[in-house]
């Protein structure tokens, strides 16, 4: 285990434990296990315990993953090596800090955009099957930040937006009851934004609840790609730039 | 979307049409190019497969044209991004101008060459286009 | 009440230049990536052939031996090999992002990568008959 104590030193090290094993225990029990009755130091993230809070992250064995989902059968024989998750300045042990992760959830808006607020006695926004499928998928995030630790685009650029920001965006704009387009495009198509993206698809694997961020980043370039030559041709983006005003 | 981000998207759409030609149209010319003919293997033509189609054969140099542009194109922007993510975050800006230049040289040059070799149908589109 | 002491954080880790060899996605990711080289590099030998075929006639044997060396046969070897894998790869990507749909059937990658390859193959061959085939 990782080990960062900044009360006691300034350097991250390793301190080796041991835990009894049963066939059902996952990564998760064997961090309480070390909390509970071997080390009372231990600092790390955990709430529900069954893979919907995303509070549990951390990097097992180089990969991002739930600890409260990985069991330690599937590692049976090798060495047990749990950091925390990667690309996050660390806090303490395994809690990083997630603020920038949050600013960007932020950033995009995720809410209902209308342009107009239907009065409530005209009922409800109706949605069909077929619609709410276009975006339910994208809707499964549970900002477990597991994808942004995958990531070496994030890794390399703090500032780039993100795979799941961008797929909560896109979950947003594929959304039918909003309006919201024009809001959220210049945030995606920022050149920080989706054009960061090389399209490794890391964060695809590593997603525990099967979102598919990739999928949503290059379904959102799509969108601005298609976007990019009509705004182009926009009379009033050609009156702009066309000699004397287009006249 | 900021004029930079609005020609970026505008540039990745042309290279995602680059990456469907470099997909389905280059790897017949690099086989039949740089392998089947020094080789002598089929198909086996008469002469070398380059000049036998584009010169004076608009469709060939047109075919030649939209496979080495497009492919070009694709190339080098991707290119130039990797080289961002091997270590040379600090100096991409450089790099993509360079990428840039380079696709820029090497499409105008392409096309001036191309035209040189099909002084067929040079003629014929000054002709329609009338008398200066 | 006590007083609240601020700690240092650890700052995020450096990513090295060697960062896709850690694990075998990335890996493969970046040689997919690196196909890349190989096509720019042949488009940019194709464009030099066209422009010695035009300008300089006479030295345009040289070239075509120049494609006989065994060293430009490997590296062409290499780049059909590499733009065949960067193929294969687009179309297993383009059908997840874009599946083929047809009269409610939707393809999933493995059969968008298996109809474009047929695809790659037909129009190949089409190209072949059209350009190169008794001439």
């Amino acid at each position: 285990m990782a080990r960062y104590r900044p009360e006691k030193g300034p350097k991250q090290y390793w301190q080796e434990y041991k835990v009894p094993y049963r066939r059902d225990t996952v990564v998760l029990d064997a961090l309480n296990q070390v909390k509970a009755e071997q080390d009372g130091t231990l600092a790390y993230r955990w709430s529900c315990r069954m893979g919907v809070c995303g509070s549990c992250g951390a990097n097992i064995n180089g990969v991002p993953r739930l600890t409260c989902e990985t069991f330690l059968h599937d590692f049976k024989g090798q060495e047990l090596v749990i950091e925390p998750l990667a690309n996050f300045p660390v806090v303490k042990d395994l809690v990083v800090n997630f603020e920038d992760f949050m600013e960007k959830l932020v950033r995009v808006k995720p809410w209902i955009i209308r342009e107009r607020e239907s009065p409530v006695e005209e009922g409800e926004y109706k949605q069909s099957a077929a619609e709410l499928e276009r975006y339910s998928q994208y809707s499964s995030c549970i900002n477990c930040m597991l994808c942004y630790a995958a990531c070496p685009v994030y890794g390399l650029n703090e500032e780039w937006l993100g795979p799941a920001a961008t797929a909560l965006a896109y979950r947003y704009i594929e959304d039918s009851r909003d309006q919201g387009k024009k809001v959220r495009f210049p945030i995606v198509h920022d050149m920080k934004g989706i054009w960061e993206c090389t399209l490794v698809g890391e964060c695809s694997v590593v997603c525990p609840k099967g979102v598919d961020p990739m999928l949503a980043i290059q379904k959102t370039k799509i969108l601005g790609a298609m976007e990019a030559p009509k705004s182009i041709l926009n009379p009033q983006t050609l009156k702009a730039i066309l000699p004397r005003g287009g006249q | 979307m900021s004029a930079a981000a609005r020609l970026h998207a505008l540039l990745w759409g042309v290279f995602s049409l680059g990456g469907f030609i470099a997909a389905f149209l280059l790897p017949v010319l690099i086989y039949v190019n740089n392998i089947a003919y020094p080789l002598g293997l089929w198909p086996v033509t008469s002469r070398d497969p380059t000049s036998l189609i584009v010169t004076d054969q608009i469709i060939g140099s047109l075919f030649v044209f939209v496979t080495v542009a497009g492919s070009l194109f694709h190339g080098v922007f991707r290119f130039t991004a990797t080289l961002g993510e091997l270590g040379l975050k600090d100096h991409v800006e450089r790099i993509v101008s360079v990428g840039y230049a380079v696709i820029a040289v090497g499409i105008l040059a392409l096309l001036y060459y191309l035209l040189t070799l099909n002084p067929g149908f040079v003629n014929m589109v000054l002709h329609l286009l009338g008398p200066r | 009440m006590s007083q609240k002491k601020e700690y240092p954080e650890l700052p995020r880790k450096k990513l090295g230049p060697g960062w896709w060899l850690g694990n075998r996605h990335y890996t493969v990711y970046m040689v997919r990536e690196l196909t890349s080289f190989f096509v720019a590099v042949f488009c940019i030998l194709y464009i030099y052939q066209v422009v010695v075929l035009a300008s300089a006639p006479g030295s345009y044997s040289q070239y075509l031996d120049l494609l006989r060396n065994p060293v430009m046969i490997g590296f062409s070897v290499v780049a059909l090999g590499f733009t065949l894998f960067h193929a294969f790869t687009w179309f297993f990507l383009i059908g997840k992002v874009q599946p083929l749909k047809f009269w409610g059937w939707t393809s999933t990658p493995v059969q968008s990568l298996i109809i474009n390859t047929v695809l790659l193959v037909a129009i190949s061959l089409v190209i072949i008959d059209l350009f190169f085939m008794g001439r």
